[in-house]
């Protein structure tokens, strides 16, 4: 039996036999038929082992977020969560001493393929493909001594970030209750995108330095090494 | 035309002192799906009053002691549990909390909560189908930020469209308003003199007779219903005629919510098959 592509809540979707109810659906216990309970699209889930049932589940489209006007259609319907190992692309919301706080904005699945990230181009760090973006921010914390691989005691936060720079790590712990802990400590890893102080873009010139191409000043980053 | 009381009479003018009639309801606005973090989640406008309301569950049985989870998993329906707060914020003067550690303080406000916890509960576990979940609890959390008159009301409508976000299986919708009497004119004697008004406002109620009535089922279906001061039995008909009307009228504008959520959800589905 296949699953309509659009459900409705109510909509029968298998027997119990061959199913189990997820999220976003019922068990009608006289009839022992799984219904829905929201409008969307059934997703089958297979089972980790050959003996259990496959899952049907109706994932709930999430409200978009008011403050960013992020297009619909690229925020995926499914929570895509960082785990240890993905690479996220972030946007520096505090400075502090001991670390940088970030509010993670893109999600690449782990094991990216860096090549074709490469390939998209630019310091940017190409575009939405193969990345998520989140529907919420996640807050995250590079904590100093992740900034980079060397001289590890020497690193001065406020000299390789600047809140609203645009950062990307990868995530080495899932950390704390309220934040995942993220690394810039690798060659590409670390600003990608930043303003200066008098408001304009800036491009990298070297491992460690922003230049604005408008008043020739430069100011301290860790940068991240552009493809 | 006496300016300070909060309706005019009736015979002398048809509109109230928000610009109302006495059949009309105030401006209704509620979103769906408002929280990401919540199973289901809603916040609705009456007016001046505000409230958001999140359902969590069905979910299991949470554990308050060993006695508590017992007695949940032995259970063949869903409990459906409410939990209210009202934001010290809300009213027209700051409230203060927990005066004296839970001494007399806020007692009457303590009442009041527990009251629309238990109409909240009760009606819900009137229209949810609850036996599709049994050892399972729902609870529907309202907060009130802003409170201007029909609290109840607005968190019965608040929880109806947050657990249609959350997808619990309903009978139908509730939906509630609240109606009241003018107050009576100064000659009383002939007794005739109030008419009943809809979806009445906080504060200058006074004199108000205030009374909430909550609809449910096929339409017609009264199955919540609150009176909040003692009215002459006369007038009873014609309040409950008059709050099932603008209940009629608070359906059709959940209706119109919930059908835009599901044109989006559709569009969203629609969109990501196209790709």
């Amino acid at each position: 039996m296949s699953l309509p592509h659009l459900a409705y809540p109510g909509l029968p979707l298998g027997p119990s036999s061959l199913y189990i109810p997820g999220p976003g659906t019922h068990l009608h216990t006289a009839s022992s038929t799984i219904h829905a309970s929201l409008a969307g699209q059934p997703i089958l889930t297979t089972p980790p082992s050959k003996d259990s049932k496959p899952t049907i589940s109706i994932p709930r489209l999430l409200p978009s977020p008011t403050h960013t006007p992020v297009l619909s259609e690229k925020v995926s319907n499914v929570n895509t969560l960082p785990s240890v190992g993905s690479v996220v692309l972030g946007r520096v919301t505090r400075v502090r001493g001991r670390g940088v706080e970030v509010g993670i904005a893109v999600v690449y699945p782990v094991g990216v393929d860096w090549g074709a990230l490469a390939g998209e181009g630019g310091t940017v760090g190409g575009g939405q493909e193969g990345g998520c973006v989140c529907a919420d921010e996640w807050a995250a914390v590079i904590r100093k001594e992740d900034v980079r691989a060397t001289e590890k005691e020497k690193v001065v936060t406020a000299e390789g970030f600047r809140v609203g720079d645009v950062v990307r790590g990868v995530v080495i712990s899932l950390g704390d209750q309220s934040n995942y802990y993220l690394s810039t400590a690798r060659n590409e890893l670390g600003v990608i995108m930043a303003k200066s102080e008098a408001g304009h873009t800036m491009h990298p010139i070297s491992w460690n330095e922003f230049r604005d191409p408008v008043t020739g000043l430069t100011e301290g980053r860790k940068v991240a090494k552009p493809f | 035309m006496p300016l300070d009381t909060s309706t005019y009479h009736l015979s002398h003018a048809l509109l109230r002192l928000d610009g109302r009639r006495w059949n009309e309801l105030r401006r209704l606005h509620a979103q769906i799906s408002t929280q990401a973090s919540a199973d289901g989640s809603s916040y609705l406008e009456m007016g001046n009053t505000k409230v958001i309301c999140t359902v969590s569950g069905p979910g299991e049985v949470r554990g308050g002691g060993g006695g508590g989870r017992k007695e949940g998993l032995e259970r063949e329906n869903a409990i459906v549990n409410a939990e209210v707060s009202i934001a010290g914020f809300s009213g027209v003067e700051r409230r203060k909390k927990g005066i004296g550690g839970g001494g007399g303080g806020g007692k009457g406000d303590r009442r009041t909560m527990e009251k629309i916890q238990n109409v909240i509960a009760a009606a819900f576990t009137d229209i949810v189908f609850t036996h599709l979940y049994p050892h399972s609890t729902i609870v529907i959390t309202v907060h009130i930020l802003s409170s201007d008159g029909s609290i109840l009301a607005a968190s019965l409508n608040a929880a109806t469209l947050a657990l249609i976000d959350a997808g619990v299986p309903m009978k139908d919708y509730v939906v509630a308003c609240t109606s009241g009497l003018t107050p009576p004119a100064a000659d009383i004697g002939e007794g005739d003199a109030s008419d009943p008004l809809l979806d009445l406002r906080g504060g200058g109620g006074g004199e108000l007779r205030f009374w909430g009535g909550g609809g449910g089922g096929g339409g017609e279906r009264v199955c919540v219903c609150v009176m909040e001061s003692r009215v002459r039995v006369e007038r009873v008909e014609g309040m409950l005629a008059v709050g099932v009307d603008g209940c009629k009228q608070v359906r059709e504008i959940l209706d119109g919510v919930v059908r835009a959520q599901g044109r989006r959800v559709v569009g969203s589905v629609v969109r990501q098959g196209g790709r």
